[in-house]
C-alpha cells in the first residue's frame, strides 16, 4: 500500500470528521448567511441616502422663501422637499423623527436635531439672504433685471483634476477584507492541527495509529484533511461575500472583475501560509499531552502570525511605505501583505516572486522542521516535552 | 515467524532493553512475561518501529521487519485509545483501510469482528457512548479487523471480567488455530499457563528465559512439592527445598537433587502423611526464579 494512499485516508478522516460536525455545519451556515444579507441590507439602507431632504419652515417666513429654496437646491445639486409647521414645537417634533433634515424658524434661525449639516445651512442662508436683500432692493426701487444681477447667485463650476477610481478602490478594499479572512482561517485552522494532534495524544490513539503508518504520514494527512477544510470555508465565505456585493448592486463596480481574482489570490496565498503556520502548530501542539497546555504552546505561532496582521493594516494605509513592503517579502508575513500590495498595485513582479518563492520554501522548511518535532514529541506524554527533546528524540 | 534478535535500546541512563531476543512461532501463543519496567512495551514498539533500538534487529519471515509488513500485524498498545467522537464502525473501517484492506473487505472484517466480540449493535454507537468493557473489545476489534498475521497485545485480558477473559482466550485459541501467531503481555501468570504454549520472561531489559513451556517445565532442575501432614506441627526446613507456601498444605520448590527422602521421612515422623504430591514447577515458580525474586 502506497505511503500517499494511507495519507489520503488519514486527511480524509480529519477532513469528514469535522466537515460532518454540527458545529462546524452551523457555524458556517450562519457566517455564509450572514455575509449574504450584508450586501442587500446595505443596499437597502443607501436607498433611503438618495431621497429628496425635507427643509421644515415655521413662523415669520421671507417672502418667496420656498421658491428661493428650490433655487438654492439646484445650484447645490440637492433634491428637496419643503414642509411648512403651524408652530416650532411641531416643528422640532417633526425634526426628532427624522421627518425633516432641518427647520428654518422665523426666517432667521435654522435648527437641526442634534448635528448641523454646512451644506443645509449654506443652502438655507443663501436662500434667506437672496430672499431678504431682494425685497430690500424692490423697496428701493430697483427693477428686477438690476435686482437679478446683484442678488443672482453665481454658478462656480467645480473640478477635481483626477476622478476618484472607485473600481480601485473597492479592489483594494476588499483585497484587505481577503487578507483578514485569510488571517483568521490560518489560525482558526492552524489551532484545530494543533488541538487534533494534542486530542490523539490525549486520547493515546496515537500508538494504534502509528503502527500502522509513519508520523510524517500521521502529520501531513491531518494538515492536508484540515487544510482542505480551510479552503472549502474560505472559498465558500469569500464566494459569499463576491455574491453578496452583486446582491448589493453596486453600479459603478464590477464586482466579478474584482473577486474572483482576489478569490483565485487567497486560495494561493492560503495554501502557501496555512503550510507554512499549520506544521509549526502541529509542532507546538505534539510537545504537550492535554489540551489545557495548549493555549501556552501556541503563543509561538501567534506571536510570529501577529505582525502579519498589523502590517497587513499598514500595508492598507500605506501600500508602499518601507515596514509593509519588507513584510510583504518574508515568509511568515507575505501571505497577508503581499495579497493587499498587489491590489493596490505597488509592487514589482520580482517583489511577488520574492514572496511566493521565499514563502514556498519557508513552509518547505516548516514541513521538515515540524514533522521532525512531531515525530519525536508524538509517544511522550504526561508532561510538557521540550522543543529541543522533541528535535533530538526524532532519532530514537 | 517474528524473531527479536539482540535487541538494545536506552532512554538517557536508562535501560529499556540490553540484547533481548525472542522468537513468536506461527500458530502459536507467545505469554510475554516481566516485572513492571522490564522493557515489554518498548520490545513490542520496536516491532511496529515506533522506537528504533540502539542495536538488533526484528525480523518477519527471515526478513527485517519493514512498514508493508506491519500492514499484516495487529497491535493493542498498553496506552489503549480510539477516537471517542467517532462510530466505533466507521473508525474500525478507518483502521482496517490503513492496514491495506479495500473498503469492501475493511467493511466485512469490521462485521464478522464486531460479531464475534458481541458489538454487532453497538457499530453506530460513539465510542464515548460504550461501556468501558466494550470499549476494550472495540480497541481489540482494531487490531483484530485487519486479519492479522501477526497478534502483540500489550495487557489484553486486563480489565476484562472472567466471561471477558474465557472469551478472549478462546479467540486467540481460534486464531492460533488458524495460522496466526500471537504474543501477548500479562502478569496473570495462571492465565499465561493456561491460553500459552510458549513463554518469554525478560528482566531488565535482558530475555531470562524462553521457549515452548512445557519443554521449559521438563527441562527444569525444579519441581513443585505439595505436602500435607496432619499431626505434629511441622516445617519442611531442609537444603533445595523452598517453601512457597504454608502450612496446611505445604507447597515447596525442590531441586532435583533435594533429599527428597530424607523429607519424606520428617514428614511421617511428624504425622499421618495425607499427600506428597511431585509435580512440574509452575510458570509462577518459573518466573520467581527468572526474575531473582
Amino acid at each position: 500500500m502506497s505511503p500517499w494512499t494511507q495519507i489520503a485516508l488519514l486527511a480524509k478522516r480529519e477532513f469528514l470528521q469535522r466537515v460532518t460536525s454540527k458545529p462546524f455545519i452551523i457555524t458556517m451556515s450562519l457566517l455564509t448567511v450572514a455575509i449574504l444579507a450584508v450586501g442587500p441590507v446595505v443596499s437597502l439602507l443607501a436607498d433611503g441616502v438618495d431621497e429628496a431632504t425635507t427643509i421644515g419652515l415655521t413662523g415669520g417666513e421671507p417672502p418667496g422663501i420656498e421658491q428661493e429654496l428650490h433655487a438654492q437646491a439646484v445650484l447645490f445639486g440637492m433634491e428637496i422637499e419643503v414642509d411648512r409647521f403651524p408652530t416650532r414645537v411641531e416643528a422640532e417634533a417633526a425634526l426628532a423623527d427624522g421627518q425633516i433634515a432641518v427647520v428654518l424658524v422665523d426666517g432667521t434661525e435654522a435648527v437641526y436635531h442634534t448635528e448641523e449639516s454646512s451644506r443645509l445651512t449654506a443652502l438655507v442662508h443663501g436662500a434667506v439672504d437672496t430672499t431678504l436683500k431682494t425685497a430690500a432692493l424692490t423697496d428701493a426701487g430697483l427693477s428686477e433685471g438690476e435686482i437679478a444681477l446683484i442678488v443672482e447667485p453665481v454658478s462656480m463650476g467645480i473640478t477635481t483634476l483626477e476622478e476618484e477610481d472607485t473600481q480601485d478602490k473597492a479592489k483594494s478594499g476588499a483585497a484587505f477584507a481577503g487578507a483578514m479572512l485569510l488571517y483568521v482561517s490560518i489560525i482558526m485552522f492552524g489551532q484545530f492541527v494543533a488541538m487534533g494532534t494534542v486530542e490523539e495524544k490525549q486520547n493515546r490513539v496515537v500508538e494504534v495509529v502509528l503502527s500502522r503508518v509513519r508520523p510524517w504520514q500521521v502529520l501531513v494527512g491531518k494538515v492536508g484533511g484540515i487544510g482542505l477544510l480551510g479552503l472549502l470555508q474560505l472559498v465558500v465565505l469569500a464566494g459569499a461575500a463576491t455574491t453578496s456585493a452583486q446582491l448589493a448592486d453596486l453600479s459603478d463596480i464590477d464586482v466579478a472583475a474584482i473577486g474572483l481574482p482576489i478569490i483565485a489570490s487567497l486560495i494561493l496565498w492560503f495554501i502557501l501560509g496555512y503550510t507554512f503556520y499549520a506544521f509549526l502548530y502541529a509542532a507546538v501542539g505534539s510537545t504537550v499531552s492535554r489540551q489545557e497546555e495548549l493555549q501556552g504552546a501556541i503563543m509561538i505561532p501567534i506571536i510570529l502570525i501577529l505582525p502579519g496582521y498589523l502590517a497587513a493594516i499598514l500595508a492598507a494605509e500605506s501600500p508602499e511605505a518601507l515596514l509593509p513592503t519588507v513584510a510583504s517579502w518574508l515568509p511568515p508575513w507575505a501571505p497577508f501583505v503581499m495579497p493587499v500590495r498587489v491590489a493596490a498595485g505597488v509592487p514589482q513582479p520580482w517583489e511577488i516572486l520574492v514572496a511566493v518563492v521565499g514563502t514556498t520554501l519557508g513552509a518547505i522548511a516548516l514541513v521538515w522542521i515540524g514533522s521532525r518535532v512531531y515525530s519525536g514529541a508524538l509517544l511522550r506524554t504526561g508532561g510538557k516535552v521540550k522543543l529541543r527533546e522533541a528535535w533530538k528524540a526524532a532519532d530514537e | 515467524m517474528l524473531e527479536l534478535v539482540d535487541l538494545s535500546k536506552r532512554f538517557g541512563d536508562v535501560v529499556a532493553l540490553d540484547g533481548a531476543g525472542f522468537v513468536v512461532e506461527r500458530g502459536r501463543i507467545l505469554g510475554f512475561l516481566g516485572p513492571n519496567g522490564a522493557g515489554k512495551t518498548t520490545a513490542m514498539r520496536a516491532v511496529f518501529g515506533l522506537i528504533q533500538p540502539d542495536t538488533g534487529s526484528v525480523f518477519w519471515n527471515g526478513a527485517t521487519v519493514g512498514p508493508e509488513d506491519r500492514l499484516h500485524f495487529g497491535y493493542m498498545p498498553e496506552e489503549r485509545g480510539l477516537y471517542p467522537k467517532m462510530k466505533v464502525h466507521d473508525q474500525l473501517v478507518h483502521f482496517s483501510r490503513l492496514s491495506g484492506l479495500s473498503k469492501t473487505e475493511a467493511n466485512e472484517a469490521v462485521d464478522h469482528w464486531l460479531g464475534v466480540l458481541g458489538l454487532s449493535d453497538r457499530g453506530d454507537a460513539k465510542l464515548d457512548d460504550l461501556s468501558h468493557g466494550n470499549q476494550q473489545r472495540a480497541q481489540l476489534a482494531a487490531a483484530l479487523a485487519p486479519n492479522p498475521e501477526l497478534l502483540i497485545l500489550d495487557e489484553p485480558f486486563a480489565g476484562l471480567d472472567p466471561i471477558g477473559v474465557d472469551s478472549l482466550a478462546e479467540t486467540l485459541r481460534d486464531l492460533a488455530s488458524g495460522g496466526v501467531a500471537i504474543l501477548f503481555s500479562s502478569h496473570q501468570l495462571d492465565l499465561v499457563e493456561d491460553v500459552c504454549q510458549d513463554v518469554a520472561i525478560i528482566n531488565d531489559g535482558r530475555i531470562v528465559l524462553s521457549g515452548r513451556l512445557d519443554d521449559i517445565k521438563n527441562d527444569s532442575t525444579k519441581r513443585r512439592l505439595t505436602i500435607d501432614v496432619d499431626g505434629e506441627p511441622w516445617t519442611p526446613d531442609m537444603v533445595g527445598v523452598e517453601v512457597v507456601d504454608g502450612p496446611g498444605p505445604y507447597h515447596c520448590i525442590v531441586d532435583d537433587d533435594a533429599p527428597v527422602v530424607d523429607l519424606l521421612e520428617a514428614a511421617s515422623a511428624a504425622g499421618v502423611v495425607n499427600r506428597f504430591l511431585f509435580e512440574p514447577p509452575r510458570l509462577t515458580d518459573l518466573f520467581r526464579e527468572a526474575v531473582g525474586s
